[in-house]
């Protein structure tokens, strides 16, 4: 049996692992990478990158239904949703190559197999080649998680499936039932609409992706309602049963047939089989508990990314990574600010979000101004022809402190970095607004909702 | 509809109370952001105070010619409908100020909204407005406390101050502005030293929180007429007397002074300064201003010298704000003539006249008075052969000037008369030796007797 020393052993290469394992070679460390799956983990394989792939050929199925709006007269045009999947596998290709790339620049070791903790600076890995000891002055854990079903409804990827499933399989179902209206729930309904399946959205929480703004769920609602995706929010799904064209789902408030049923009821951090047990490491509600270094109870042993805890996002757990290499070398790395990481869900319209929604706000009990700027006024938005949305700042009233901002509209996900950023450098109101935003873009709808909180608006 | 509360804002790092000399507005005044409210005698100088918030200046709590702690309500801005009465209930001016180190929170953010209709939930609301209604004079005690024995907190310690710009956040500096902290008093902890807004709110608890003493018999100051048949008088303490009087034995006990001493002839730079001040257009330039050019030049070369002894480090300034000392009838003040050396011995000549007049007319801003990284003292228009003067901290020196006397003096051509001026530096041993003085004034010797120098 094969016994490799390093500096670090990263158990996982998802956007966690693979960013904290170049960062501690960056910092002169020697680096272990351990992979089940493929180098990128969930992220780039099977997650964010493949279903943006998917939603961007939504949106040009989309545009393609509106080419009249645009002069363009089409003899009918034919969207197959296996090429559709295809594209999303090069994409995702393509991305993890580019991770095993950097770990041969970075002089990373990548070690396939699935890693178990032993000991605190022992990782065994078993791979396809035998079996594989690493010995690590420290271990970094980023193992992700997976898609979690209801209880009773097992998930066998054929009529019940999850995300995973869903980006595999080259036939789009012509109905589906979409249980959790979360951001996996609302953009696998986007891409099955834009081919022509009957969509229904069950959510058991009063409004769709009900962690955002609620004027952001009713914008996003009444969106999907133009586009004839059905949704039935408040519902608690009592069963999942094959039948009827596929599947039929039970719910207080009646049954839905569908030839699928998509489960995005949310994700589970994957801690079982890693030896944490033995160890002692310390859980905390299901995910692993660690320190603002991201050290768990075990010193030594440092966990990051989803099996952390939420907000279970990519780039959370890359920003966590980062702290962990560096509390590795004996920097002392900034803690996260986990109350300023982006939340963006890709649907048509997009949605973006930091810090507090309005509500959350009030409830922590800041006076608040609000400033909200729709996209229907802004110039670019208008030339685009994509005018669905606005943008919401929700402000302190007295001191003008950025709280939250909440935008759904065309490329939501990119303008919101400016208050990202803004919040990081603690601007106020007044800096953003002083901030000369170019003409014609669809970020003027920032400014402007910003000077909407001071009661200033200019385009409104 | 936002309430403004009015402290009494820290002006500079020593200020632990001030005294409104008078209210520029008078209550009904509609007021801007940015208005001047009020002038405020500090323990260094008389300060201009701006309003942070727009509305009506609903309440005067502190009349003029009375003193407040720093952080003490002195008066409300808000709009005419809104209720007040739940801001003068939290004024710390009745007694109940104890209480305030609880309330934390509140202290937080001093200007929020009126509780929606009800009026406050202190039903004694007639009792806290009283105290603008009645004179001052009846009440002396409480408005004059706070300035006699409370030691001075410790995060007003010298060390703290930074030079030239603070480095703070927007949201720090306008939490700050609305709170009355002063950011050059606090340390930042975001990166690279930056204040950021948890800073300012734990200074804004602590100001708020500080414990408003008593002080017995501490009235205005009277001047004692001076009777026949009297041995002695009192004479109580001017602000800016009782702050001199705090702080020297802080700046000679703790600091161990060694002392340099040079004489510089100063021939050519007399025939020069005459020579310039002959130049129409130009300003008049004073011997100290050749002495302050000289003093800037130098400390770039020795950067050993302006440097400030920090407990586990010496911290070395890139730049030089050299304090110049100016006499006052009561003590002296030490404006800060910043940048020294990028400016021109014109330029010296122009801001340091400015900075003097203004500090006899007591008009100085707040920070013009700290942030030195060396300081001169130059009491050669009294006819003074040499003298030694005491160390400022955090500077790590300081320049004592004499007169420029015509003495005989012998050099190759014989006996003659010659222009010679002493220069004594006084220096923090922990900071640098005797040889590193003794080359800094050896430049700065050199600087004055080569004074073409000092115009390149």
């Amino acid at each position: 049996m094969a016994t490799r020393n390093v500096d670090v052993a990263v158990v996982g290469t998802g956007p966690g692992g693979y960013v904290a394992a170049i960062r501690c070679a960056q910092l002169g460390l020697s680096v272990a990478a351990v992979e089940d799956d493929r180098p990128g983990g969930v992220c780039l394989n099977w997650g964010c990158i493949p279903t943006k792939a998917l939603l961007r050929n939504a949106e040009v199925v989309n545009l393609f239904e509106r080419a009249a709006e645009f002069g363009i007269r089409l003899a009918g045009f034919e969207a197959n949703y296996a090429e559709a999947i295809q594209r999303s596998r090069r994409v995702a290709d393509r991305m993890s190559k580019g991770v095993e790339f950097l770990f041969r620049k970075n002089k990373i070791t990548l070690v396939p197999g699935r890693g178990v903790l032993k000991s605190r600076d022992t990782v065994e890995v078993a791979g396809a080649g035998g079996t594989e000891t690493i010995q690590a002055k420290a271990v970094i854990l980023a193992t992700g998680s997976e898609p979690k079903s209801l209880p009773g409804v097992p998930i066998d990827e054929k009529t019940v499936i999850s995300s995973n499933g869903a980006v595999r399989s080259e036939r789009s179902p012509k109905s589906i039932v979409v249980i959790g209206a979360g951001a996996v729930g609302v953009e696998f309904a986007d891409v099955y609409a834009a081919y022509g399946a009957q969509v229904t959205i069950l959510e058991a929480l009063p409004r769709l992706v009900p962690i955002e703004d609620e004027e952001v769920s009713k914008e996003l609602a009444r969106a999907f309602r133009r586009r004839s995706i059905e949704m039935k929010t408040g519902v608690k799904v009592a069963s999942v049963t094959p039948g009827g064209p596929g599947v039929i789902v039970e719910t207080d408030a009646g049954k839905v047939e569908a030839e699928q049923a998509l489960m995005a009821v949310g994700r589970g951090a994957k801690v079982t089989g890693l030896g944490l047990e033995a160890l002692s490491v310390r859980l905390d509600r299901g995910f692993v508990r660690v320190s603002p270094r991201m050290e768990t109870s075990v010193p030594g042993v440092y966990a990051i990314g989803d099996m952390v805890g939420p907000p279970l996002l990519a780039h959370k757990a890359m920003a966590e990574g980062v702290v962990a290499a560096e509390a590795i070398a004996g920097r002392s790395p900034r803690p996260l600010d986990y109350g300023n990481v982006p939340a963006c869900t890709y649907c048509r319209p997009q949605i973006a979000s930091v810090g507090l929604t309005e509500a959350k706000a009030r409830e922590a009990g800041r006076e608040v101004s609000i400033g909200k700027f729709p996209f229907t006024a802004n110039g670019k938005a208008v030339a685009l022809g994509d005018t669905e949305g606005f943008v919401k700042v929700v402000a302190d009233k007295a001191s003008g402190e950025i709280l939250g901002v909440h935008i759904v509209g065309p490329e939501a996900t990119e303008i919101i970095h400016e208050f990202a950023v803004g919040r990081t450098l603690e601007a106020t109101l007044e800096e953003i607004i002083h901030t000369i935003h170019a003409h014609p873009t669809l970020s003027e709808a920032a400014l402007e909702a910003t000077l909407g909180a001071l009661g200033q608006a200019i385009h409104i | 509809m936002a309430i403004t509360k009015v402290v009494m804002p820290k002006l500079s790092e020593a200020m632990e109370t001030g005294k409104i000399i008078k209210w520029l507005k008078k209550e009904g005044d509609r007021i801007q952001g940015g208005d001047i409210l009020a002038e405020i005698e500090t323990d260094k100088a008389d300060v201009e105070m701006e309003a942070f918030g727009a509305g009506v200046l609903r309440k005067i709590l502190v009349s003029a010619g009375e003193k407040a702690p720093v952080g003490t309500l002195i008066g409300v801005i808000a709009e005419p409908a809104e209720d007040i009465a739940a801001v003068l209930v939290s004024a710390p001016i009745p007694a109940a100020a104890g209480a305030g180190a609880a309330g934390g929170a509140s202290a937080r953010n001093d200007t929020r909204s009126a509780p929606p209709a009800a009026p406050a939930p202190a039903p004694s609301a007639p009792a806290p407005a009283a105290p603008a209604m009645v004179p001052s004079v009846s009440r002396p005690a409480a408005v004059s406390a706070g300035a006699v024995g409370i030691p001075a907190p410790a995060r007003t310690a010298p060390v703290t101050v930074a030079a030239g710009r603070v480095k703070a956040s927007p949201l720090a500096k306008k939490i700050a502005a609305q709170t009355g902290v002063d950011l050059r008093l606090i340390r930042g902890s975001g990166p690279g030293g930056r204040i950021i807004r948890r800073d300012v709110e734990a200074a804004t608890v602590t100001v708020a929180a500080a414990p408003v003493a008593a002080a017995p018999g501490a009235a205005a100051p009277v001047t004692a007429p001076i009777l026949p048949g009297v041995e002695y008088e009192d004479r109580p303490l001017s602000q800016i007397r009782a702050a001199i009087a705090r702080r020297m034995p802080l700046s000679k006990a703790p600091v161990p002074h060694f002392y340099v001493t040079s004489e510089v002839a100063m021939d050519r730079a007399w025939e020069l300064r005459e020579e310039l001040n002959a130049l129409e257009g130009q300003p008049k330039i004073s011997v100290n201003d050749f002495v302050v050019r000289a003093c800037a030049l130098a400390l770039l070369k020795h950067p050993g010298v302006n440097a400030s002894f920090q407990g586990e480090s010496i911290r070395v300034w890139h730049r030089a704000h050299i304090g110049i000392a100016v006499a006052l009838e009561d003590g002296l003040i030490t404006p800060v003539l910043r940048d020294s050396h990028a400016k021109s011995l014109a330029q010296i000549a122009v801001e340091a006249r400015d900075l003097a007049e203004r500090a006899r007319a007591r008009k100085l801003r707040a920070t013009e008075l700290s942030g030195a990284t060396f300081s001169i003292s130059n009491l050669g228009m009294y006819d003074v052969a040499e003298f030694s003067a005491i160390i400022n901290p955090p500077e790590g020196a300081i320049l004592a000037v004499g007169s420029v006397r015509r003495v005989a003096v012998v050099d190759d051509a014989g006996l003659g008369v010659g222009r010679r001026m002493a220069l004594t530096l006084s220096c923090d041993h922990r900071v640098m030796d005797g040889a590193m003085g003794a080359r800094f004034l050896q430049d700065v010797k050199r600087l004055l007797e080569e004074p073409l120098r000092l115009l390149v």
